[in-house]
């Protein structure tokens, strides 16, 4: 899932701040819990489970980062 | 709990005295804390000397302890200025933070006990119940002590019968001298009984192999590292699914078992029995060993048709 983020074109990686977290470790499944995530990989955008299991395709995960930083800079 | 991360801690084999372990820790430097000398030996003579060194630089304790006699030519202190010398050779590394060990005998038919709580009738009545049970090996991996005045009891009937027990929780305590003040005193023996039992279990039964912890508070100890052997499978059922109650999570769990190095986990600090099936890997909860009026343990057999496991129950009235 990480991979799906990390590949996404230049443009978009400036909008977005990346972080992992790694399942193994207690941090890791603490996120995990906060985030009320029940499988993986998941991904949140601002705090906000969106993708469980399913990774979404590009063009949908560019369209949602684009809305959402639309939002917060009108 | 011990969790200041600036000590670190160390078991020196002996050799040729009574005690078979020296435990101690190190702090800043060189200096030496908490010296114990574990299962065996004069308790009085083994305490002054923990007493003089400690808070003293290591360095200069070495040559006060070094060439002292007692028996085939070494001595109680003589082997621990042995075991400061091996720290400062480099030859003795610091102890891991939790203790494993193995039973590697491959078995068929394994009885797990539960939280015993100190209660010697239970342990007793147990013991003769599991007798007709056919099994290879017993393994206990509840608390052996509780809120009783039979503790010393208990720990001393478990290490009689060679049962293999890892520590719990409260056993833990005792280990350190740190045990809640309701707890009943226990002897200095038994506490060094308690210091040398394991924090997990590995064993094998058919050809699967498994792994038996209590619970959380090995998560505690210090220097623990989510990265240490078996760390994996405590976290799992610790933190990511509240040992087995939290079912939601269970597709996550099942994304994590191929990197687990069992196929058996088995803990017990709920108190609960528990069975699941997930990811390939079997989960067994472990409860209390004596709760409403029966004495309780669990079977896990290796069968035709793979593992089974069932709970057993037997009434039982205590005194």
């Amino acid at each position: 899932m990480a991979e799906s983020v990390k590949v996404l074109p230049n443009e978009i990686q400036e909008l977005i701040e990346i972080r992992e977290w790694d399942m193994r470790t207690r941090k890791g499944v603490d996120r995990f819990r906060e985030l009320k995530a029940r499988s993986l990989p998941s991904v949140a955008l601002d705090g906000t489970l969106m993708y469980e299991s399913l990774i979404p395709g590009q063009e949908e995960l560019i369209a949602e980062i684009e809305r959402r930083f639309k939002a917060k800079n009108p | 709990m011990e969790q200041n991360n600036e000590f670190a801690s160390y078991v020196f084999h002996t050799q040729g005295v009574c005690p078979p372990e020296i435990h101690f820790r190190l702090s800043g430097e060189d200096t030496v804390h908490q010296v114990r000398f574990v299962g065996g030996g004069c308790p009085g003579n083994a305490l002054l000397v923990s007493r003089l060194v400690d808070g003293k630089p290591m360095n200069a304790i070495i040559e006060y302890l070094s060439g002292i006699e007692c028996r085939n030519a070494t001595s109680c202190p003589d082997q621990l200025a042995r075991a400061f010398a091996a720290v400062k050779k480099g030859d003795l590394q610091p102890a891991a933070t939790f203790k494993v060990a193995e039973d590697t005998v491959s078995r068929a038919r394994i009885c797990f006990i539960g939280n015993l709580d100190g209660n010697l009738e239970v342990l007793t009545a147990l013991l003769h119940a599991v007798k007709y049970e056919h099994v290879h090996a017993v393994y206990g991996v509840g608390n052996l002590t509780g809120l009783s005045e039979q503790n010393d009891n208990v720990v001393s009937m478990i290490n009689k019968h060679k049962i293999q027990a890892i520590a719990g929780q409260l056993d833990w305590q005792y280990a350190q001298r740190k045990e809640a003040a309701p707890l009943a005193p226990l002897s200095l023996k038994n506490r060094d009984v308690l210091l040398r039992l394991p924090q997990v279990l590995v064993f094998q039964i058919g050809d699967q192999k498994g792994m038996a912890f209590y619970g959380r508070y090995i998560q505690d100890l210090q220097g623990y590292s989510d990265f240490a052997p078996f760390a994996l499978e405590m976290n799992m059922v610790c933190d990511l699914t509240r040992f087995m109650k939290d079912e939601s999570v269970f597709p996550a769990l099942e994304a994590m078992t191929p990197q687990f190095t069992v196929r058996l986990v088995v803990f017990s600090e709920r108190g609960e029995w528990k069975h699941h099936d997930v990811g390939g890997v079997m989960f067994l909860g472990i409860g209390s060993a004596y709760e409403n009026g029966f004495i309780n343990w669990g079977i896990l057999e290796n069968t035709a048709d793979g593992l089974k496991y069932q709970v057993r129950k037997t009434p039982f009235s205590p005194e």
